[in-house]
Protein backbone atom coordinates (compact mmCIF):
# COMPACT_ATOMS: atom_id res chain seq x y z
CA UNK A 1 0.00 0.00 0.00
CA UNK A 2 1.15 3.16 -0.98
CA UNK A 3 0.21 6.51 -1.63
CA UNK A 4 0.57 10.39 -1.21
CA UNK A 5 2.34 10.52 1.95
CA UNK A 6 4.97 8.01 1.15
CA UNK A 7 5.08 10.17 -2.38
CA UNK A 8 5.62 13.35 -0.01
CA UNK A 9 8.21 12.05 2.81
CA UNK A 10 10.51 10.55 -0.37
CA UNK A 11 10.47 14.12 -1.36
CA UNK A 12 11.88 15.01 2.25
CA UNK A 13 14.34 12.09 1.66
CA UNK A 14 16.30 14.02 -1.47
CA UNK A 15 17.48 16.14 1.06
CA UNK A 16 20.11 13.26 1.93
CA UNK A 17 23.16 12.17 -0.11
CA UNK A 18 22.30 10.39 -3.02
CA UNK A 19 24.96 7.61 -1.82
CA UNK A 20 23.40 7.53 1.76
CA UNK A 21 19.68 7.10 0.04
CA UNK A 22 20.87 3.84 -2.04
CA UNK A 23 21.62 2.21 1.32
CA UNK A 24 18.77 3.53 3.55
CA UNK A 25 16.21 5.34 1.94
CA UNK A 26 13.48 1.83 1.06
CA UNK A 27 14.16 0.99 4.67
CA UNK A 28 13.33 4.51 6.09
CA UNK A 29 10.16 4.52 4.20
CA UNK A 30 8.84 0.91 4.80
CA UNK A 31 9.80 2.30 8.88
CA UNK A 32 7.76 5.70 8.19
CA UNK A 33 4.83 4.40 7.13
CA UNK A 34 4.53 1.48 9.78
CA UNK A 35 4.60 4.59 12.16
CA UNK A 36 1.33 5.78 10.78
CA UNK A 37 -0.49 2.80 9.08
CA UNK A 38 -3.00 1.09 11.47
CA UNK A 39 -4.60 -2.01 9.72
CA UNK A 40 -7.50 -0.93 9.42
CA UNK A 41 -8.15 0.02 5.62
CA UNK A 42 -10.13 3.40 5.84
CA UNK A 43 -8.38 4.97 8.29
CA UNK A 44 -5.12 3.74 5.93
CA UNK A 45 -6.42 5.05 3.19
CA UNK A 46 -7.28 8.91 4.54
CA UNK A 47 -3.92 8.65 5.99
CA UNK A 48 -2.05 7.93 2.76
CA UNK A 49 -4.47 10.55 1.16
CA UNK A 50 -4.32 13.56 3.87
CA UNK A 51 -1.09 13.26 6.06
CA UNK A 52 1.72 14.60 5.33
CA UNK A 53 5.86 14.66 6.96
CA UNK A 54 5.58 16.81 10.57
CA UNK A 55 7.75 19.56 11.33
CA UNK A 56 9.82 17.43 13.95
CA UNK A 57 10.30 14.81 11.44
CA UNK A 58 11.33 17.14 8.18
CA UNK A 59 13.93 18.50 11.09
CA UNK A 60 15.47 15.13 11.66
CA UNK A 61 15.53 14.33 8.21
CA UNK A 62 17.45 17.94 7.32
CA UNK A 63 19.73 17.62 10.48
CA UNK A 64 20.76 14.18 8.93
CA UNK A 65 21.57 15.16 6.06
CA UNK A 66 23.63 18.45 7.02
CA UNK A 67 25.99 16.36 9.39
CA UNK A 68 25.80 13.81 6.37
CA UNK A 69 27.13 16.84 3.77
CA UNK A 70 29.70 17.82 6.13
CA UNK A 71 30.60 15.76 8.49
CA UNK A 72 29.79 12.18 7.88
CA UNK A 73 31.16 8.95 6.65
CA UNK A 74 30.47 6.95 4.14
CA UNK A 75 32.51 7.67 1.25
CA UNK A 76 35.96 8.33 1.19
CA UNK A 77 34.97 12.03 -0.53
CA UNK A 78 32.59 12.83 3.05
CA UNK A 79 35.20 11.35 5.19
CA UNK A 80 37.42 13.93 3.68
CA UNK A 81 36.30 16.59 4.21
CA UNK A 82 34.78 15.92 7.31
CA UNK A 83 38.22 16.30 8.62
CA UNK A 84 39.23 19.17 6.28
CA UNK A 85 36.28 21.68 7.65
CA UNK A 86 36.62 20.36 11.69
CA UNK A 87 40.36 20.87 11.27
CA UNK A 88 39.88 24.59 9.29
CA UNK A 89 37.43 25.43 12.07
CA UNK A 90 40.08 24.69 14.93
CA UNK A 91 42.36 26.74 12.96
CA UNK A 92 39.79 29.35 13.06
CA UNK A 93 38.87 29.10 16.49
CA UNK A 94 43.12 29.58 16.93
CA UNK A 95 42.67 32.83 15.31
CA UNK A 96 39.94 33.77 17.61
CA UNK A 97 42.28 32.63 20.00
CA UNK A 98 45.61 34.43 19.32
CA UNK A 99 43.32 37.64 18.95
CA UNK A 100 41.33 37.21 22.70
CA UNK A 101 44.98 36.80 23.95
CA UNK A 102 46.14 39.91 22.01
CA UNK A 103 43.23 42.12 23.29
CA UNK A 104 43.64 40.73 26.72
CA UNK A 105 47.31 41.39 26.66
CA UNK A 106 46.69 44.80 25.02
CA UNK A 107 44.39 45.55 28.03
CA UNK A 108 46.96 44.33 31.01
CA UNK A 109 49.70 46.47 29.45
CA UNK A 110 47.55 50.00 28.27
CA UNK A 111 46.07 49.97 31.81
CA UNK A 112 48.99 49.32 33.22
CA UNK A 113 47.43 46.29 35.30
CA UNK A 114 51.11 44.57 35.81
CA UNK A 115 53.24 46.93 36.94
CA UNK A 116 56.52 45.63 35.15
CA UNK A 117 54.96 45.36 31.46
CA UNK A 118 55.35 48.31 29.85
CA UNK A 119 52.61 50.93 29.04
CA UNK A 120 52.78 50.63 25.52
CA UNK A 121 52.24 48.05 23.03
CA UNK A 122 50.50 47.26 19.72
CA UNK A 123 47.60 45.54 19.27
CA UNK A 124 45.51 43.90 15.53
CA UNK A 125 42.53 44.73 17.28
CA UNK A 126 41.50 48.12 18.64
CA UNK A 127 39.71 47.04 22.41
CA UNK A 128 36.28 49.05 23.41
CA UNK A 129 37.36 51.80 25.87
CA UNK A 130 35.73 51.44 28.34
CA UNK A 131 31.89 50.64 29.63
CA UNK A 132 29.67 47.76 29.50
CA UNK A 133 30.77 46.99 26.19
CA UNK A 134 34.25 46.95 27.52
CA UNK A 135 33.62 44.09 29.79
CA UNK A 136 31.48 42.01 27.30
CA UNK A 137 34.40 42.31 24.79
CA UNK A 138 36.65 41.07 27.59
CA UNK A 139 33.89 38.38 28.03
CA UNK A 140 33.79 37.42 24.16
CA UNK A 141 37.58 37.12 24.25
CA UNK A 142 37.84 34.86 27.46
CA UNK A 143 35.08 32.78 25.95
CA UNK A 144 36.67 32.00 22.46
CA UNK A 145 39.72 30.80 24.30
CA UNK A 146 37.84 28.57 26.06
CA UNK A 147 35.81 27.48 22.98
CA UNK A 148 38.82 27.13 21.00
CA UNK A 149 40.02 24.53 24.02
CA UNK A 150 36.84 22.59 24.19
CA UNK A 151 37.22 21.68 20.77
CA UNK A 152 40.43 20.89 20.32
CA UNK A 153 39.85 18.00 23.42
CA UNK A 154 36.76 17.37 21.35
CA UNK A 155 33.70 18.99 23.86
CA UNK A 156 32.08 19.59 20.89
CA UNK A 157 28.52 20.47 22.16
CA UNK A 158 29.69 22.63 25.50
CA UNK A 159 32.16 24.29 22.28
CA UNK A 160 29.34 25.29 20.28
CA UNK A 161 26.74 26.27 23.01
CA UNK A 162 29.21 29.19 24.15
CA UNK A 163 30.51 29.91 20.53
CA UNK A 164 27.07 30.20 19.74
CA UNK A 165 26.96 32.93 22.66
CA UNK A 166 30.09 34.26 21.70
CA UNK A 167 28.95 35.89 18.38
CA UNK A 168 25.67 37.00 19.75
CA UNK A 169 27.82 40.89 20.76
CA UNK A 170 29.70 40.73 17.74
CA UNK A 171 26.48 40.96 15.84
CA UNK A 172 24.53 43.60 18.41
CA UNK A 173 27.65 45.94 17.88
CA UNK A 174 26.85 45.65 14.31
CA UNK A 175 23.61 46.10 14.19
CA UNK A 176 24.12 48.97 16.69
CA UNK A 177 26.62 50.81 14.54
CA UNK A 178 25.01 50.19 11.47
CA UNK A 179 21.89 51.76 13.08
CA UNK A 180 23.74 54.58 13.93
CA UNK A 181 25.78 55.47 10.83
CA UNK A 182 29.38 54.54 12.71
CA UNK A 183 30.47 51.69 11.13
CA UNK A 184 34.26 52.35 10.04
CA UNK A 185 33.95 50.25 6.59
CA UNK A 186 30.77 49.25 4.70
CA UNK A 187 31.27 45.53 4.12
CA UNK A 188 34.43 44.60 5.84
CA UNK A 189 32.87 43.99 9.32
CA UNK A 190 30.44 42.20 8.31
CA UNK A 191 32.57 40.12 6.06
CA UNK A 192 34.31 38.99 9.39
CA UNK A 193 31.72 38.68 11.41
CA UNK A 194 29.65 36.15 8.56
CA UNK A 195 33.31 34.46 7.75
CA UNK A 196 34.81 34.26 10.96
CA UNK A 197 32.54 33.87 13.65
CA UNK A 198 29.23 32.71 11.85
CA UNK A 199 30.26 30.16 9.60
CA UNK A 200 32.88 28.31 11.76
CA UNK A 201 29.89 27.97 14.51
CA UNK A 202 27.26 26.47 11.48
CA UNK A 203 29.92 23.70 10.65
CA UNK A 204 30.45 23.17 14.16
CA UNK A 205 26.53 22.16 14.80
CA UNK A 206 27.32 19.26 11.92
CA UNK A 207 30.01 17.83 14.09
CA UNK A 208 28.39 14.57 16.11
CA UNK A 209 29.59 13.70 19.51
CA UNK A 210 31.37 10.72 18.50
CA UNK A 211 32.89 12.56 15.32
CA UNK A 212 37.13 11.59 15.83
CA UNK A 213 38.63 14.62 17.56
CA UNK A 214 41.64 15.67 16.24
CA UNK A 215 44.81 15.29 18.30
CA UNK A 216 44.62 17.99 21.25
CA UNK A 217 48.47 18.55 22.16
CA UNK A 218 49.53 20.59 18.73
CA UNK A 219 46.56 22.77 18.50
CA UNK A 220 46.70 23.66 22.23
CA UNK A 221 50.62 24.06 21.70
CA UNK A 222 49.79 26.26 18.44
CA UNK A 223 47.90 28.69 20.58
CA UNK A 224 51.35 30.58 21.93
CA UNK A 225 53.03 29.30 18.94
CA UNK A 226 50.18 31.50 16.59
CA UNK A 227 50.89 34.48 19.19
CA UNK A 228 54.49 34.36 18.97
CA UNK A 229 54.31 34.17 15.50
CA UNK A 230 52.11 37.12 14.44
CA UNK A 231 53.22 39.05 17.35
CA UNK A 232 56.51 38.74 17.39
CA UNK A 233 57.00 40.58 13.82
CA UNK A 234 54.97 43.35 14.80
CA UNK A 235 56.64 44.24 17.50
CA UNK A 236 59.57 44.34 14.93
CA UNK A 237 57.86 46.45 12.53
CA UNK A 238 56.83 48.85 15.53
CA UNK A 239 60.80 49.06 16.94
CA UNK A 240 61.97 50.15 13.42
CA UNK A 241 59.31 52.56 12.72
CA UNK A 242 58.05 50.51 9.82
CA UNK A 243 54.67 49.67 11.61
CA UNK A 244 53.07 50.71 8.06
CA UNK A 245 53.91 47.79 6.22
CA UNK A 246 51.75 45.62 8.46
CA UNK A 247 49.15 44.34 6.51
CA UNK A 248 45.12 44.63 7.26
CA UNK A 249 43.59 41.80 8.81
CA UNK A 250 42.19 40.02 6.17
CA UNK A 251 45.92 40.78 4.14
CA UNK A 252 46.92 39.03 7.67
CA UNK A 253 44.88 35.84 6.99
CA UNK A 254 45.97 35.44 3.16
CA UNK A 255 49.67 35.37 4.32
CA UNK A 256 49.44 33.14 6.97
CA UNK A 257 47.37 30.71 4.88
CA UNK A 258 50.23 30.81 2.21
CA UNK A 259 52.62 30.77 4.87
CA UNK A 260 50.91 27.64 5.90
CA UNK A 261 51.02 26.33 2.19
CA UNK A 262 54.26 26.58 1.80
CA UNK A 263 55.44 25.06 4.99
CA UNK A 264 53.17 21.60 3.55
CA UNK A 265 54.30 22.01 0.35
CA UNK A 266 57.77 20.24 0.65
CA UNK A 267 55.77 16.97 2.50
CA UNK A 268 53.34 16.77 -0.52
CA UNK A 269 55.71 16.73 -3.06
CA UNK A 270 58.02 14.53 -0.69
CA UNK A 271 58.06 10.67 -1.89
CA UNK A 272 58.66 9.32 1.72
CA UNK A 273 55.78 11.31 3.33
CA UNK A 274 52.40 9.88 3.15
CA UNK A 275 49.08 10.63 4.24
CA UNK A 276 49.08 14.43 3.74
CA UNK A 277 46.05 15.05 1.40
CA UNK A 278 43.72 15.34 4.88
CA UNK A 279 45.83 18.70 5.43
CA UNK A 280 46.05 19.80 1.93
CA UNK A 281 42.15 20.17 2.00
CA UNK A 282 42.24 21.81 5.03
CA UNK A 283 44.63 24.55 3.56
CA UNK A 284 42.01 24.49 0.59
CA UNK A 285 39.20 25.29 2.49
CA UNK A 286 41.19 27.82 4.39
CA UNK A 287 42.68 29.63 1.42
CA UNK A 288 39.36 29.68 0.22
CA UNK A 289 38.00 31.48 3.27
CA UNK A 290 40.95 33.86 3.34
CA UNK A 291 40.65 34.88 -0.35
CA UNK A 292 36.57 35.33 0.02
CA UNK A 293 37.45 37.59 2.99
CA UNK A 294 40.13 39.70 1.42
CA UNK A 295 38.30 40.01 -1.80
CA UNK A 296 34.75 41.02 0.07
CA UNK A 297 37.01 43.39 1.84
CA UNK A 298 38.31 45.19 -1.32
CA UNK A 299 35.00 47.13 -1.29
CA UNK A 300 36.34 49.04 2.11
CA UNK A 301 39.56 50.68 -0.49
CA UNK A 302 37.74 51.51 -3.82
CA UNK A 303 38.98 54.75 -3.08
CA UNK A 304 42.74 54.03 -2.64
CA UNK A 305 44.37 52.55 -5.87
CA UNK A 306 47.62 51.61 -3.99
CA UNK A 307 46.09 49.69 -1.11
CA UNK A 308 43.38 47.91 -4.24
CA UNK A 309 47.13 46.99 -5.49
CA UNK A 310 48.46 45.79 -2.51
CA UNK A 311 45.16 43.65 -1.46
CA UNK A 312 45.44 41.97 -4.94
CA UNK A 313 49.11 40.94 -4.50
CA UNK A 314 47.69 39.00 -1.50
CA UNK A 315 44.93 37.47 -3.49
CA UNK A 316 47.75 36.50 -5.99
CA UNK A 317 50.38 35.40 -3.22
CA UNK A 318 47.44 33.46 -1.63
CA UNK A 319 46.87 31.61 -4.94
CA UNK A 320 50.27 30.98 -6.20
CA UNK A 321 51.14 29.03 -2.11
CA UNK A 322 47.30 27.13 -2.46
CA UNK A 323 48.05 25.67 -5.88
CA UNK A 324 50.93 23.68 -4.80
CA UNK A 325 48.97 21.98 -2.03
CA UNK A 326 45.73 21.77 -4.63
CA UNK A 327 46.14 18.38 -6.79
CA UNK A 328 47.02 16.10 -3.38
CA UNK A 329 43.85 17.88 -1.49
CA UNK A 330 41.90 16.61 -4.70
CA UNK A 331 43.80 13.07 -4.52
CA UNK A 332 42.71 13.19 -1.05
CA UNK A 333 38.98 12.94 -1.52
CA UNK A 334 39.49 9.61 -2.98
CA UNK A 335 42.03 7.81 -1.19
CA UNK A 336 41.32 9.22 2.50
CA UNK A 337 40.21 5.75 4.46
CA UNK A 338 37.04 5.65 6.05
CA UNK A 339 34.84 3.52 8.26
CA UNK A 340 32.68 0.87 6.74
CA UNK A 341 29.21 1.92 6.34
CA UNK A 342 26.34 -0.95 6.74
CA UNK A 343 26.32 -3.36 3.36
CA UNK A 344 24.25 -6.41 2.84
CA UNK B 1 28.12 6.51 23.64
CA UNK B 2 24.76 8.81 23.24
CA UNK B 3 21.63 8.38 25.19
CA UNK B 4 19.86 7.46 21.65
CA UNK B 5 22.47 4.58 20.63
CA UNK B 6 22.48 2.97 24.28
CA UNK B 7 18.12 3.16 23.67
CA UNK B 8 18.73 1.82 20.48
CA UNK B 9 21.61 -1.24 21.55
CA UNK B 10 19.82 -2.19 24.79
CA UNK B 11 15.93 -2.61 22.05
CA UNK B 12 18.26 -4.81 20.01
CA UNK B 13 19.71 -7.00 22.72
CA UNK B 14 16.79 -9.31 23.22
CA UNK B 15 16.76 -9.83 19.01
CA UNK B 16 16.81 -8.17 15.95
CA UNK B 17 14.26 -5.93 15.38
CA UNK B 18 13.19 -3.38 12.38
CA UNK B 19 13.48 0.17 12.15
CA UNK B 20 9.99 1.23 13.07
CA UNK B 21 10.13 -2.11 15.90
CA UNK B 22 13.26 0.00 17.71
CA UNK B 23 11.29 3.23 17.41
CA UNK B 24 8.40 1.33 19.84
CA UNK B 25 10.81 -0.55 22.28
CA UNK B 26 12.88 2.79 22.71
CA UNK B 27 9.72 4.42 23.34
CA UNK B 28 8.58 1.61 26.02
CA UNK B 29 12.35 1.40 27.70
CA UNK B 30 11.89 4.86 27.88
CA UNK B 31 8.40 5.42 29.41
CA UNK B 32 6.91 7.38 26.57
CA UNK B 33 10.02 9.98 26.80
CA UNK B 34 12.60 9.12 23.70
CA UNK B 35 9.98 9.56 20.57
CA UNK B 36 13.01 8.70 18.23
CA UNK B 37 11.83 10.17 14.73
CA UNK B 38 13.05 8.35 11.95
CA UNK B 39 15.34 10.00 10.72
CA UNK B 40 17.21 10.53 14.35
CA UNK B 41 16.92 6.69 14.60
CA UNK B 42 18.73 6.23 10.88
CA UNK B 43 21.19 8.57 11.76
CA UNK B 44 21.60 6.18 14.52
CA UNK B 45 21.71 3.59 12.48
CA UNK B 46 24.02 4.17 10.55
CA UNK B 47 26.53 5.25 13.16
CA UNK B 48 26.43 2.19 14.69
CA UNK B 49 26.57 -0.02 11.36
CA UNK B 50 29.57 1.79 10.76
CA UNK B 51 31.21 1.56 14.14
CA UNK B 52 30.79 -2.16 13.70
CA UNK B 53 28.24 -2.60 16.53
CA UNK B 54 24.66 -3.67 14.42
CA UNK B 55 24.32 -5.59 11.37
CA UNK B 56 21.74 -6.38 8.93
CA UNK B 57 19.77 -9.82 10.23
CA UNK B 58 17.55 -10.57 7.15
CA UNK B 59 14.72 -8.90 5.36
CA UNK B 60 10.59 -9.46 5.39
CA UNK B 61 8.16 -8.29 3.06
CA UNK B 62 5.71 -6.32 4.78
CA UNK B 63 2.50 -4.30 2.41
CA UNK B 64 4.46 -4.16 -0.46
CA UNK B 65 7.76 -2.72 1.62
CA UNK B 66 10.82 -4.39 2.91
CA UNK B 67 11.78 -4.42 6.28
CA UNK B 68 15.60 -4.96 7.06
CA UNK B 69 15.67 -6.04 10.80
CA UNK B 70 19.14 -5.63 12.52
CA UNK B 71 20.61 -7.47 15.20
CA UNK B 72 23.73 -6.97 17.53
CA UNK B 73 27.20 -7.98 16.84
CA UNK B 74 29.42 -9.04 19.48
CA UNK B 75 31.31 -5.69 19.56
CA UNK B 76 28.02 -4.20 19.79
CA UNK B 77 26.92 -6.68 23.03
CA UNK B 78 30.82 -5.74 24.48
CA UNK B 79 29.81 -1.91 23.92
CA UNK B 80 26.37 -2.17 25.43
CA UNK B 81 27.80 -4.31 28.35
CA UNK B 82 30.55 -1.74 29.04
CA UNK B 83 27.83 1.00 28.91
CA UNK B 84 25.50 -0.52 31.14
CA UNK B 85 27.95 -1.12 33.50
CA UNK B 86 28.99 2.85 33.46
CA UNK B 87 25.53 3.74 33.30
CA UNK B 88 24.49 1.22 36.30
CA UNK B 89 27.79 2.45 38.91
CA UNK B 90 26.34 5.89 37.94
CA UNK B 91 23.20 5.20 39.39
CA UNK B 92 24.72 3.20 42.42
CA UNK B 93 26.15 6.42 43.20
CA UNK B 94 23.56 8.87 42.91
CA UNK B 95 20.69 6.58 44.90
CA UNK B 96 23.58 6.04 47.74
CA UNK B 97 24.14 10.30 47.41
CA UNK B 98 19.92 11.10 47.47
CA UNK B 99 19.77 8.55 49.98
CA UNK B 100 22.31 10.80 52.29
CA UNK B 101 20.30 13.80 51.80
CA UNK B 102 17.26 12.47 52.47
CA UNK B 103 18.70 10.93 55.53
CA UNK B 104 20.52 14.59 56.35
CA UNK B 105 16.92 15.87 55.72
CA UNK B 106 14.88 13.81 58.27
CA UNK B 107 17.71 13.71 60.99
Amino acid sequence: MSGDLERRYRRVLRLLPGWYREQWEQDMVAAYMDSWLTGDAYTDACVLEYCKPGGAEVASVAGLAVRLHLAGPGTPRRYAWGQALRRAVLAVLLVHAVLAVDVLVFLVQSRRLVGWLPASSVSLLTAASGGAWARVYCLVCVAWMVIFVMQALGRYRAALVLAVLAIVPGLVALLQAQRTGVMPAPFGPWVFWVLIDLAPVLVMTTFGRDARPAAPRPWLLALPAGYLLVYAPLLALQATGNIAWLPDFSGLCCLLVSLACLMHAPRVWSRRVTGTGSWSLTLVVLAAAAGAYRIFSLTDYLNDPHLIAVSLAEVLILLAAVALVAIDAARAQAATPYPHALTG
Amino acid sequence: MTGQAFFVLTALADGPRHGYGIVGEVAELSQGRVNLKIGSLYGVLERLAAEGLIEPDREEAHDGRLRRYYRLTGDGQSALAQEAALRAAIVRVARARLGRLAAEAGG
